[in-house]
């Protein structure tokens, strides 16, 4: 079993200095629920269910550091669509299918957004894009039947919900399928040596036209100072004179 | 002069950074409490690499060059607040990694630097002894050639690691007559018979990193774990301590950054007066010393790092820069408590431990005092 890990570079998100989203920043690390994504696929080839595990980017030389971080947790090849433009998810939806029909993957694991935009669609739209069933917000995933079948518990507002996909399919991973492995200096040695494939928008025959334009980035206002309140009475008044919430 | 990192390199210290960040700072406060070592974290960076950054790939390690060595050791220190652990790590390569790199026999290597490398294995050595310290080559541990065995008698203390090494470098001499050309160095496995890891030495600073006092009582050592030749020992032992004294506060400098930075945060924000304490020129003054004695001990490491790395003799420059950050650590310590006031003083804020772990470092791998003795000799005095 082959699995495709396309994965995202995005701002250091714990880096106080980054002022707004999907803007070049000097530090960046793989989007935190990609590397989720590049975790499961690891032990899902380390428990011998899957042969091999590829990585797949889209952007610029500079994202070579992440790409090769997740060669270093121990993806077998990588491959980045050279291509430096902000892409919308759609986009990014089309590049990855003309990648899947390339590849043919019997899986495709990726995180369920990216942290800077938030957007939560890439996924569901390369579903679409490719006709295969999707399983968004994965908490858990087993293949069952010989892996013709794909076992995924999602985490939704209402509860835990079991759902069971036909691969090839699209999984994305939320916040509590696993907790991802650091890159070990042996692994960023090892990772010198593997490939990393380049390719062009134009090489995957995908002529990309954003639909949507991102028209500013900006950090969110600064939040004023709280206040103390005397009593539970003041307090109630406040809430419901002045915060109008109640 | 270049002084720009490759590529590789930065990947490397940011990978080094990542992961101390993440992996190794927990129950640091309780564990420096309660005097305990954390075993869990020196295997998480034998996996990671750390102990093996020096070692030949050939035996498990990385192989990475001296400079690139201490950078990621400064890298360790600045993002991992464990200063014991820190210690027990670089005991354990500069005194038990280092002579069996260049002095081991093959079959030594093959047998232990894999383990050593990968955190499976704990290393130190045993030299000082309750009446040799400074003075090291008048130690009176004896080895006794028998057939095919050495037999060691004697006592070592301040034993780095004791507790739990699993493989101690043991220095004894085979005949006190002859001063430092009789000392060997044995290597000797965790459980021999006749040695006897005594109590746990309790002390005032690195805390986790444990430290013991050894006994030697007919203490059987096969012939084939005399490391290097039968009275080789001063020479080897000259060699690790210079690697050490090079390399060892390599972390301390990374510590320094880390206490530097967390003073500017403070000086920043702590008001008294109606402004920053900053602002005040006593505490700015005390902050821009801190700064100076970074850059100052950042800049004779890597020179020690890179003459090291050039195969150009560095017995001065170590002496020089073990001399030199030690005194900037203990005082960066000192200035950031002042820089924090009564808060400085309290545990929980993590500066007070900082001095406590940096005062032993005038003291370990030879005194400032020694250390002014061999640059001294060096100058021609």
């Amino acid at each position: 079993m082959k699995i495709l890990v396309p994965f995202k570079s995005v701002p250091e998100p714990n880096d106080a200095t980054v002022a707004g989203a999907a803007v070049s920043t000097p530090k960046l690390v793989i989007n935190p629920f990609d590397e989720i994504a590049i975790e499961e696929a690891l032990r899902i080839r380390e428990r011998a269910e899957a042969t091999e595990v590829v990585g797949a980017t889209i952007g610029p030389p500079a994202i070579d550091e992440q790409i090769r971080s997740a060669l270093a947790m121990g993806v077998d090849r990588a491959i980045r669509i050279d291509d430096s433009r902000i892409l919308d998810p759609y986009a990014v939806a089309r590049i990855l299918r003309a990648l899947v029909e390339r590849e043919a993957p019997h899986v495709v694991i990726m995180g369920k957004q990216a942290v800077d935009d938030d957007s939560n669609q890439v996924g569901q739209m390369l579903a679409g894009l490719l006709s295969w069933p999707q399983a968004t917000f994965a908490s858990r995933i087993e293949f069952l039947n010989n892996k013709t079948r794909a076992r995924c518990t999602r985490e939704t507002d209402a509860g835990l919900e079991v759902v069971e996909v036909n691969l090839p399919a699209i999984i994305t991973t939320d916040l509590r399928l696993n907790e991802p492995r650091y890159v070990s200096l042996p692994g960023l040695m090892k990772a010198r040596r593997k490939p990393i494939d380049l390719l062009t928008c134009d090489e995957l025959g995908v002529n990309v036209r954003p639909l949507t334009t991102v028209l500013s980035v900006g950090s969110p206002p600064r939040r004023a100072g709280g206040t103390r309140v005397e009593s539970v009475e003041e307090l109630i008044t406040k809430l419901k004179q002045e915060a109008k919430v109640l | 002069m270049d002084f720009a990192w490759s590529n590789q390199q930065r990947e490397l210290l940011d990978a080094v950074g990542r992961f101390a960040k993440q992996q190794l700072n927990y129950d640091v406060i309780d564990n420096d409490r309660d005097g305990v070592f954390n075993r869990e974290a020196w295997k998480k960076c034998g996996d990671f690499g750390i102990q093996g950054l020096l070692v030949p790939t050939d035996y498990g390690g990385l192989g990475t060059d001296p400079l690139t060595t201490v950078a990621a050791l400064e890298r360790l220190g600045y993002c991992c607040k464990d200063n014991g652990l820190l210690f027990s790590i670089n005991a354990h390569m500069w005194t038990a990694i280092i002579p069996l790199i260049y002095n081991g026999s093959e079959e030594q290597k093959k047998k232990y630097l894999p383990g050593l490398s990968n955190g499976t294995l704990i290393g130190g050595n045993a030299m000082s002894e309750p009446n040799s310290g400074s003075d090291a080559f008048s130690l009176s541990t004896t080895a006794v050639k028998k057939g095919s065995r050495y037999i060691l008698n004697g006592s070592k203390i301040f034993v780095t690691n004791g507790p739990i090494a699993d493989l101690l470098v043991v220095f004894a001499t085979l005949d006190k007559t002859r001063g430092p050309n009789a000392i060997s160095a044995f290597l000797v496995e965790k459980n021999s018979p006749g040695m006897n890891v005594a109590r746990k030495l309790e002390k005032m600073g690195l805390r986790t990193s444990p430290m013991a006092e050894v006994f030697f009582e007919n203490c059987e050592v096969p012939e084939e774990n005399l490391l290097g030749k039968e009275g080789g020992g001063a020479f080897l032992f000259t060699r690790s301590m210079t690697w050490e004294r090079g390399c060892i506060l390599a972390s301390a400098v990374g510590s320094m950054q880390r206490l530097l930075e967390t003073c500017i945060r403070y000086a920043n924000e702590r008001k008294q007066g109606g402004q920053s304490i900053g602002k005040f020129q006593l505490v700015a003054s005390k902050i821009v010393d801190m700064k100076l004695r970074v850059e100052s001990s950042r800049h004779m490491l890597y020179h020690y790092g890179w003459l090291s790395g050039h195969r150009k003799g560095v017995y001065l420059e170590s002496a020089m820069t073990k001399l030199h950050i030690s005194d900037s650590w203990v005082k960066c310590c000192e200035d950031a408590i002042q820089i924090h006031g009564g808060y400085g003083y309290m545990t929980e804020y993590e500066v007070e431990r900082e001095l406590r772990d940096a005062i032993a470092s005038k003291l370990y791998s030879g005194t400032s005092e020694i250390q002014r003795n061999i640059v001294a000799s060096m100058l021609g005095l």
